[in-house]
């Protein structure tokens, strides 16, 4: 096979999908910090009469991030790693290219379709699945799509083997394909009793504690298929790709590879404990949730043994900064869960707010991070000049580090505070503390987190500017930079 | 036999299989690599080297004509 | 084997597919006979009551309350008898919550009455003076959708066997029977509101969504 000298990569569609990257974060994080303050100070709740409650603005909060800010930023480093990985371009297949375009579209309609809903209240209730059937319809399609350009483009693939970045995005088109399909099964109540009400509303084909299962079976592994193999996919490409460093073993990330696929699925019903389903079915989710720790820190410490006799890297590039810390984070909340599903544990944690806080130093510390640093290192390739500043990428990383850390110790705080008093007896054997004690003690804990919030958001506009700057009016590189990015 | 039952025992006999399997595919890369029939970590340098014009780490005639794999 | 799987992407998919959808196939579906089986005595939502719970899903009362009393004292000390497996079985979706930024709601319906909750939602801090729920006044003119509820009705009876018109049971009938039905039922509650407005809306036959939600709270024992 010739390679046609002219032949470049295409990243007309890793741009759009970068734009809706930067868009959904700064929305979903704008909306995150202003239901952290509502907690805190809740005559914010009266912002925009009954749309601006905490109510609207909390499954919005969850499905921005998730399905905008996420998934735009998992498409638009597949649509760049992909090709590079497997060395063929898009622009060699008109189809792909199509597609690719169609994709990112679709994905676009149908999340401003997403949004609107969500603010009017229509949903199905399912946690980070709260969207009605129509647009559960379009993500569907788009699903299917970005399939079709997944295994199209392995299909005209140069490079024969599959670099273990592709693993982990085919294991993710699978996964969340499995997973939401299962879990949003409904029936649209319109169509079933011939035209009656709206014609938005559905009901779950499953019923109590079945619905339970699937939707904490979706829950967890929505985490896992979203949050975690997809980033686990851009830190094995864009760390030793900035570094210059071959990934440490790469027989040691095979291994960690499908030994995650294996244990993470079992590890659902940990979100269920001292409920009503099955209690092998608990202690099966409680065991191998800490199985799980092992092929979580393979993938996390064959990252940091990539950087082994290279530390000084650290020190001089904030890129390898950002996912050296998210390797961190990843280790640190992978290790939470399992802790948290201990049982006991778990009777204190479930239904506090060390559960969000959980959720937080993962996402904020380990997806968030790792999803700008791959962007930042696609900048310059893309765009063709050199990251605008340096000294701010240097800024943000540590305004963000700070407010991570404040929002994990002080929700860390929060939730076993009231996981204590919820419990707490007198000599007597009589509760000691109303509910309403609970909430009061937690305002203090609520203004930090809220203060946490302010400070990534923060953190996120410089990075908006900085990209954007990079986009528009950097310096302009005349060669593509091998390994580390050029920043001015 | 109830399906209380079966359920068990299918977990418990596919879990040793899927165990069974990993340890195989420990044993069989390390074991692959010391025969030399096989480097994994070459596989580590396509991130490295990935521009569309470098040679493939792994690459031959019949790429190509994988379409039935399209999906 | 193992090399050739790496080098057949077409074989690998299928192969992290049969491993992820595994432990779903083991876990979730032998259970579902099972744990559908409403206990005695559980009957299935009225009209009015569905239309109340799709006002609790609309403004995301899940988001900060549950409705699962665990097998702590703590717990049924607070919120009474422990949460059994069949008394959600009329529950679609389930309402479990993940998050108590407020108390548990299963068992409200055994201590708080319609008067407490429509000072509540129109003003949290009448009622509690430290709570952070905001107040809910759009309920007290906001309508609620009493035919969305009755298809929802209609579609569990047909779809799933939900035991309406059973003899004994809750009735539900034609399209107009079930919004007699709740709006005798809406009267029924009104009648113990001090709302101008709602009691108003309910004589000329309307149902504001705040008549809906304190029927389908008052349910919850």
């Amino acid at each position: 096979m010739q390679s046609n000298a002219a032949l470049e990569y295409d990243y007309s569609v890793a741009k759009l999908f970068t734009y809706t990257t930067i868009l959904f974060g700064f929305l979903g994080m704008l909306i995150g910090t202003l239901i952290a303050a509502q907690l805190a100070w809740p005559e914010l709740n009266y912002l925009i009469g009954e749309y601006g409650t905490f109510s609207r603005l909390r499954p919005m909060h969850t499905q921005i991030v998730i399905f905008g800010f996420t998934l735009s930023g998992v498409f638009a480093t597949f649509y760049y790693v992909g090709q590079r990985v497997m060395k063929v371009s898009m622009a060699e297949s008109p189809f792909l290219m199509f597609m690719g375009k169609l994709h990112f579209w679709l994905y676009f309609v149908g999340a401003l379709a997403a949004v609107i809903t969500l603010e009017l209240g229509m949903t199905q209730s399912k946690e980070y699945a709260a969207f009605e059937w129509p647009i559960d319809v379009v993500i569907v399609l788009v699903w299917v799509i970005w399939g079709i350009s997944v295994f199209g483009l392995i299909g005209i693939r140069r490079e024969k083997s599959l670099y273990i970045s592709m693993w982990y995005y085919i294991a993710t088109f699978l996964g969340i394909a499995m997973l939401y399909l299962f879990n949003n099964m409904s029936i649209p109540t319109y169509f079933a009793s011939g035209g009656i009400g709206s014609i938005f509303h559905s009901v779950s084909m499953y019923s109590g504690t079945n619905d339970a299962l699937v939707q904490w079976w979706y829950g967890h592994n929505a985490v896992a298929f979203g949050f975690t193999v997809p980033i686990v996919a851009m830190v094995y490409y864009f760390l030793p790709k900035e570094s210059g460093q071959a990934v440490y073993s790469y027989k040691l990330s095979l291994l960690s590879f499908w030994g995650l696929m294996f244990v993470y699925l079992w590890a659902g019903s940990h979100h269920l404990m001292w409920s009503t389903v099955p209690d092998w079915m608990q202690t099966m989710g409680s065991i191998f949730s800490i199985v799980l720790i092992l092929p979580s820190w393979g993938s996390a410490i064959n990252m940091l043994l990539t950087m082994k006799g290279e530390w000084n890297q650290l020190t001089e590039n904030p890129l390898i900064k950002f996912m050296v810390l998210a390797s961190t984070f990843y280790m640190l909340s992978t290790l939470e869960g399992p802790i948290q599903a201990i049982r006991s544990v778990n009777a204190i944690a479930h239904f506090t707010d060390w559960i969000p806080g959980h959720v937080h130093d993962g996402v904020l510390g380990w997806v968030v991070f790792m999803i700008m640093a791959g962007l930042f290192h696609m900048a310059p390739r893309m765009f063709k000049r050199e990251i605008y500043s340096k000294k701010l990428m240097e800024a943000q990383f540590w305004l963000q580090t700070t407010a991570v850390v404040l929002y994990f110790t002080s929700m860390w705080i929060a939730g076993i505070t009231q996981g204590m008093m919820w419990r707490a007896v007198d000599e007597y054997g009589n509760l000691m503390y109303s509910f309403i004690d609970t909430v009061a003690v937690l305002h203090p804990y609520y203004a930090i987190r809220a203060l946490s919030g302010v400070l990534y958001l923060v953190g996120f506009l410089m990075f908006a500017y900085n990209m954007i700057k990079t986009m528009t009016s950097s310096r302009v590189l005349t060669e593509e930079p091998q390994f580390r990015s050029p920043m001015a | 036999m109830d399906i209380r039952n079966l359920q068990g025992y299918a977990s418990f006999f596919m879990t040793i299989f899927l165990v069974v399997m990993l340890y195989g595919y420990i044993v069989h890369l390390y074991r692959s690599e010391k025969k030399g029939e096989k480097d994994y970590e070459k596989y580590g340098k396509i991130a490295l080297d990935d521009e569309v014009t470098s040679k493939p780490i792994e690459g031959d005639s019949h790429t190509k004509n994988e379409s039935e794999e399209h999906k | 084997m193992f090399h050739w799987l790496e080098k057949n992407p077409f074989f690998f998919s299928v192969g992290v597919f049969v491993v992820i959808a595994f432990a779903g196939l083991i876990e979730i579906l032998p259970n579902f006979a099972e744990a559908s089986r409403p206990v005695v005595g559980v009957k299935p939502y009225t009209v009015l009551e569905l239309a109340g719970k799709n006002v609790y899903k609309k403004d995301a009362c899940y988001e900060c309350h549950s409705q699962l009393i665990r097998p702590f004292k703590s717990e049924t000390d607070r919120y009474g008898q422990v949460s059994l497996s069949g008394e959600y079985a009329y529950d679609r979706p389930f309402l479990w919550g993940s998050k108590r930024t407020g108390p548990d709601l299963h068992r409200v319906g055994n201590y708080r009455t319609t008067d407490w909750h429509e000072n509540h939602m129109w003003d949290p801090k009448s009622v509690v003076p430290q709570t952070v729920m905001p107040a809910y006044k759009h309920m007290f003119t906001n309508l609620a959708d009493v035919d969305t509820a009755y298809a929802e009705a209609l579609t569990v009876k047909n779809v799933f066997n939900t035991p309406y018109d059973a003899p004994n049971g809750i009735k539900l009938g034609t399209l107009d029977e079930g919004r007699a039905a709740a709006l005798e039922d809406a009267k029924a509650i009104a009648a113990n509101m001090k709302n101008k407005d709602v009691k108003d809306a309910v004589a000329r036959g309307e149902i504001p969504e705040i008549v809906a939600i304190i029927a389908y709270l008052n349910r919850l024992k």
